[in-house]
C-alpha cells in the first residue's frame, strides 16, 4: 500500500525515462521507416528519398495547422478538460478569414479579427463548461455542431467555400502566409506555430497558468483548497485553445487559398491523438507541450506518407488504430508511474 | 507544559449546531492554549466532527462564537480558515501528485510577474519549514513518488509555511504504519517547539497520552471537560469521561440461538484485516464492534465477495464463491454502509428496487411478471411497515429509515439466510431505529443468522448475542453479551488498550 522510501527503483526510473523520451524514439523510428521505404513510384515524394529537402518542407507546410493547435490543446488536457469543437472553430475561423480577405480587409486587421473570433469561440466553450457546469464532452459537442453550422451559413448557397470568383478576388497575401518561403524555405504559418509552441512551453514550465493547469488536472480539490481559481484557469485555457484553433484556420485557408467550412472536420480527433501520443494523461495532470508538438510531426509524416502508400479511404481506420495504440500505451505508462 | 506564559489562541463559547431533530453540538465552550497539542476525544456521534467542521468553515454554527488570537473568527470555507491562521489536515490527501514537492508547498501562493512565476522568499521559507520538520524529503522530488505519510507531511509543511499557527489533524494516523506514526509524532513535536498549536483528533487513546498536552472530552454534543492530560488518571478515567455512566443496556437474551454453525470464516486477510477468524450460528445475531477504520466494513465486504481476500469462508459447509453474485446465490445478503450510493437505486421506485437481487424469482423465460413484482412490493411494504403512500414512490423521496427498510426488503427478497448489516441504523431516526431492531430480531427468531457491523455501542449491546471486538484489522476478543458486560473493558479493547485481559 505505502512505500517506505522515496528511492526510485531502477524499474520506476526506466518507466519515467520511457515516459519522458519515448516520443523522440518514435519520431526517429518513423523517419527511418519512411526514408528506407521504397517510395519511388509516388509522385508526391521526390524520387528516392523521404529525407529530401522538398519533402520535408512540404510536410512541415501542411502540418502548420495541427502544430499550432497541439500546445494549447495539451495544456487544456493537462487540466483534465477537453475541447471537441476545435475542428469546427478552425473551419469557422477559416471562413471568416477568407471573407474578410475577399472583402478587402488588409492582412493585419483580418488576421487579428480572426484570432479574436477564435478567442470568442473559446470563451463560449469556457462559459458552457465553467459557468453552466456542462460536462466538457457534451458542451463542446454542442459547440462543435453550432460553430460548424455558423460556418456553413456564412458561405453562400450553392457554393462550397469562400474563394476567388468573378467579382471578388482573394488577394495575393492570403496565400503567402501559408506558402511563401520566409525563413529556411518555410512559410510564416509554420514559424507562427513554432513561436506559439515555444511560448506555451515557457507558460507550462514557468507560468502560473501552466502550474495551475497541472494542479487542476492532478487534484482539483487540492487546487481549490489552495485558493486556486480553477474555473478561471479552465476558462483561460479554453480561450487559448480557441485562439489557436483560429490560427490553425488561418493557416489552413491560406494554404488552400479558400475558406472551406468543412476544412477543420475531424481535427478534434487528430488533436486528441497527437496529445495522447505525446504522453499526456487523459485524466489530466500529466503532459508536455513539446512532446505533443513532436507527436503532431509524427502524425503528419505518417498521414502524408500514408497518402502515398495506403489508399485514402484506409486513413481514418489507421488514425483510429493509432489512437487506440496511443491510448493504451498512455494508460500503461501513466498507471505504472503512479502506483508506487 | 511548554512556555512559562500561556496564552489562548483559539476559543469557542456557547457553540451550538442544530440539525433537524438533533443537536449535534450543544453549547460547547473551551479554550486552547498556544503551542500545545490539544486533543479532542469522544465516542462516535459525540460531536467531534461537527465541531471540527465549524472550526474549518465547512459548517456554520447555529449559535455561539469562535475567536482566534483574540479576534472574532467566522470562516466560510477552508480557505477562509487558512487566512485566519487555521489550517486543516483532512483525512483524504490534498496534494497534487503530478507536481514536485516544492511546487506543492507553494501552490496557490506563488508570486508572479505578468503571469510568470518568480522566485520569492516564500520558496525559501517552504524549504526551510520542510527541512525543519522532515529533512529526509527532497523538495525537487515528484510527489507521486512519496508515500502516504510523506504526502501528509508535505501538507503539514505547507500549512506551517503558509503562516498557519493552528493546525487541525483529524485522525491523521488512520492510514499510517507504526513507523510512519512515530515519524508523524516527531513532526508534530517539532511543530509544537515552533509555537504551532495542533488540534489532534483521534480514537486511539494511546496516541493521545503519548502526544497530547491538554484534552477536551465531548459526549452527546456536550462539553464534558478540558484539562491537562497530566491530570488525567490513565485510560480508564478518559474512557469514563467519554461514556459517562449512562450506557443504555436493553439486551434480553433470546432463546433461539441454535448450535449449528452456519458460517465459518478462517484467516480472513486483506490489506487491512489480519487473520480474522470467527463463526456465526443459526438464529444468532453477532455484532462486530470497533472504531472507524478497525475493519468492520472490510469483513462484511469480504464475506459478501465484494472485495478480494485471503482465507476461507464456508457457509453451510460449502465454500462461498468470491463474487456478490455467488454470495447471493448461496444465501448471503449485504445491507451496505452507504445506503444511498450502494444500497438503493434511488432513481427507481420501491416496487422496482425490491426484486433486483433476485429477478429470476419473479421471472419466467427471462421476462418478469409485473403482477408478482407488485405483490412482492405490497407484501414487504406491509411486513416491514414501510411508511409510503404508494409502492410507486421513488426511493430518494423516502426518509432514511424507510429507505433502509427497502434495502432490507431487497435482501429478504433474495431469500438470504445470512444477513450482513453494515451500520444498519446510520442516519435513521429513533423511531425507525427500534423498528429496524425489531425486524432484525424477528429475522433471527426465524432461524436466520445476522451479523451487525456497527460503531455504535448501544446498538451492538442492544441486540447482539455475541460481540466481536475489532481494533486495527485484528479481531481482538469475543465476548458474550449479557447484563454484566463490562463496557469500559470493551472501550479499552477497541481503542487499542494493550493491557486487556485475554479471555
Amino acid at each position: 500500500m505505502t512505500s517506505y522510501s522515496n528511492q526510485t527503483s531502477s524499474a520506476a526510473r526506466f518507466t519515467s525515462f520511457l515516459r519522458n523520451y519515448y516520443i523522440y524514439f518514435v519520431l526517429v523510428a518513423v523517419v527511418v521507416l519512411l526514408s528506407t521505404a521504397n517510395l519511388d513510384q509516388f509522385a508526391l515524394f521526390e524520387r528516392g528519398n523521404f529525407l529530401y529537402k522538398r519533402n520535408i518542407i512540404n510536410i512541415l507546410r501542411v502540418s502548420a495547422p495541427l502544430l499550432v493547435m497541439a500546445g494549447a490543446f495539451t495544456l487544456l488536457m493537462v487540466s483534465g478538460y477537453i475541447d471537441l469543437s476545435v475542428g469546427s472553430a478552425m473551419s469557422l475561423s477559416a471562413v471568416v478569414y477568407a471573407m474578410l480577405a475577399i472583402n478587402g480587409v488588409p492582412f493585419i486587421p483580418a488576421f487579428a479579427l480572426t484570432v479574436l473570433v477564435g478567442v470568442l469561440l473559446g470563451a463560449v466553450n469556457g462559459f458552457l463548461v465553467v459557468r453552466l457546469n456542462i460536462t466538457p464532452v457534451i458542451a463542446t459537442l454542442i459547440t462543435l455542431s453550432l460553430f460548424k453550422g455558423v460556418a456553413l451559413l456564412l458561405v453562400q448557397d450553392g457554393v462550397s467555400a469562400i474563394k476567388s470568383g468573378n467579382f471578388l478576388k482573394i488577394p495575393g497575401w492570403f496565400n503567402d502566409y501559408g506558402r511563401a518561403k520566409v525563413l529556411f524555405d518555410l512559410p510564416a504559418a509554420f514559424w507562427v506555430a513554432v513561436a506559439v509552441t515555444l511560448a506555451l512551453i515557457v507558460v507550462q514550465n514557468r507560468g502560473k497558468l501552466g502550474k495551475y493547469a497541472a494542479a487542476t488536472g492532478g487534484n482539483p480539490t487540492a487546487a481549490k483548497l489552495s485558493g486556486i481559481n480553477t474555473g478561471r484557469t479552465v476558462f483561460l485555457l479554453y480561450v487559448i485553445v480557441g485562439a489557436s484553433a483560429a490560427l490553425a484556420g488561418i493557416a489552413r485557408s491560406s494554404f488552400m487559398s479558400l475558406g472551406d467550412p468543412l476544412s477543420g472536420d475531424g481535427m478534434e480527433l487528430t488533436a486528441i491523438l497527437v496529445v495522447l501520443l505525446g504522453g499526456t494523461a487523459f485524466s489530466g495532470g500529466e503532459g508536455k507541450v513539446l512532446r505533443s508538438f513532436v507527436g503532431a510531426l509524427i502524425i503528419m509524416m505518417l498521414t502524408v506518407g500514408m497518402l502515398t502508400i495506403v489508399p485514402a479511404y484506409y486513413q481514418t481506420l489507421v488514425i483510429g488504430s493509432a489512437l487506440l495504440a496511443a491510448a493504451a500505451s498512455n494508460h500503461l505508462v501513466s498507471r505504472k508511474g503512479k502506483e508506487s | 507544559m511548554t512556555g512559562p506564559q500561556t496564552h489562548t489562541v483559539l476559543s469557542v463559547s456557547g457553540l451550538t449546531k442544530d440539525y433537524p431533530g438533533v443537536r449535534a453540538v450543544d453549547d460547547v465552550s473551551f479554550a486552547i492554549e498556544g503551542g500545545t497539542v490539544h486533543c479532542l476525544v469522544g465516542e462516535n456521534g459525540a460531536g467531534k466532527s461537527t465541531l471540527v467542521k465549524m472550526l474549518t468553515g465547512a459548517l456554520d454554527p447555529t449559535s455561539g462564537s469562535m475567536s482566534v488570537n483574540g479576534n472574532e473568527y467566522t470562516p466560510n470555507s477552508p480557505q477562509d480558515a487558512r487566512k485566519g491562521g487555521v489550517a486543516t489536515l483532512f483525512q483524504e490527501l490534498h496534494v497534487v501528485d503530478e507536481l514536485t514537492v516544492l511546487e506543492n508547498l507553494t501552490l496557490g501562493m506563488e508570486r508572479s510577474w505578468f503571469g510568470f512565476l518568480v522566485k520569492s522568499e516564500l520558496e525559501e521559507r517552504a524549504v526551510k519549514t520542510l527541512a525543519a520538520i522532515e529533512p529526509s524529503i527532497d523538495p525537487s522530488a515528484r510527489v507521486s513518488r512519496l508515500s502516504v505519510a510523506q504526502k501528509q507531511i508535505i501538507e503539514i509543511a505547507r500549512a506551517a509555511s503558509s503562516g498557519a499557527n493552528i493546525i487541525i489533524m483529524d485522525e491523521p494516523t488512520a492510514a499510517l504504519s507504526e513507523r510512519e506514526v512515530e515519524r508523524l509524532f516527531g513532526v508534530i513535536r517539532r511543530l509544537r517547539e515552533n509555537d504551532v498549536t495542533v488540534i489532534y483528533i483521534s480514537h486511539k487513546l494511546d496516541e493521545i497520552f503519548e502526544l497530547g498536552d491538554n484534552v477536551t472530552v465531548l459526549r452527546d454534543g456536550k462539553h464534558i471537560v478540558t484539562k491537562p492530560l497530566a491530570d488525567v488518571d490513565g485510560r480508564s478515567e478518559l474512557i469514563e469521561m467519554m461514556i459517562g455512566r449512562t450506557v443504555f443496556q436493553s439486551y434480553s437474551p433470546r432463546g433461539t440461538v441454535g448450535n449449528k454453525v452456519v458460517l465459518k470464516a478462517q484467516g480472513l486477510t486483506t490489506s487491512l484485516l489480519k487473520d480474522v477468524s470467527f463463526d456465526i450460528k443459526e438464529g444468532e445475531i453477532v455484532g462486530f464492534y470497533g472504531l472507524v477504520g478497525a475493519g468492520k466494513t472490510e469483513i462484511a465486504r469480504a464475506l459478501y465477495g465484494a472485495d478480494s481476500f485471503e482465507g476461507a469462508v464456508d457457509f453451510k459447509g460449502k465454500p462461498v464463491g468470491r463474487t456478490p453474485t455467488a454470495a447471493i446465490a448461496s444465501g448471503i445478503a449485504l445491507v451496505p454502509e452507504e445506503r444511498r450510493t450502494q444500497g438503493l437505486f434511488t432513481n427507481l421506485t420501491i416496487r422496482e428496487n425490491i426484486p433486483v437481487m433476485n429477478l429470476p424469482r419473479v421471472s419466467r423465460g427471462g421476462v418478469f411478471k409485473a403482477a408478482d413484482v407488485q405483490d412482492a412490493a405490497h407484501q414487504y411494504v406491509e411486513q416491514l411497515s414501510i411508511a409510503t403512500s404508494s409502492i410507486e414512490k421513488h426511493t430518494e423521496k423516502l426518509s432514511g429509515g424507510n429507505q433502509q427498510k427497502v434495502v432490507f426488503a431487497k435482501c429478504l427478497f433474495s431469500n438470504a439466510e445470512l444477513l450482513l448489516l453494515d451500520e444498519p441504523t446510520r442516519g435513521v431516526d429513533v423511531g425507525a431505529k427500534s423498528e429496524i431492531y425489531d425486524i432484525i430480531k424477528d429475522l433471527a427468531d426465524q432461524g436466520n443468522a445476522v451479523a451487525v457491523f456497527s460503531s455504535e455501542l448501544e446498538e451492538i449491546l442492544g441486540i447482539c448475542d455475541r460481540v466481536f471486538l475489532m481494533f486495527d484489522g485484528h479481531l481482538q476478543e469475543e465476548i458474550p453479551n449479557g447484563p454484566d458486560v463490562d463496557i469500559s473493558h470493551i472501550l479499552n479493547v477497541v481503542t487499542g488498550g494493550q493491557e486487556s485481559v485475554a479471555q
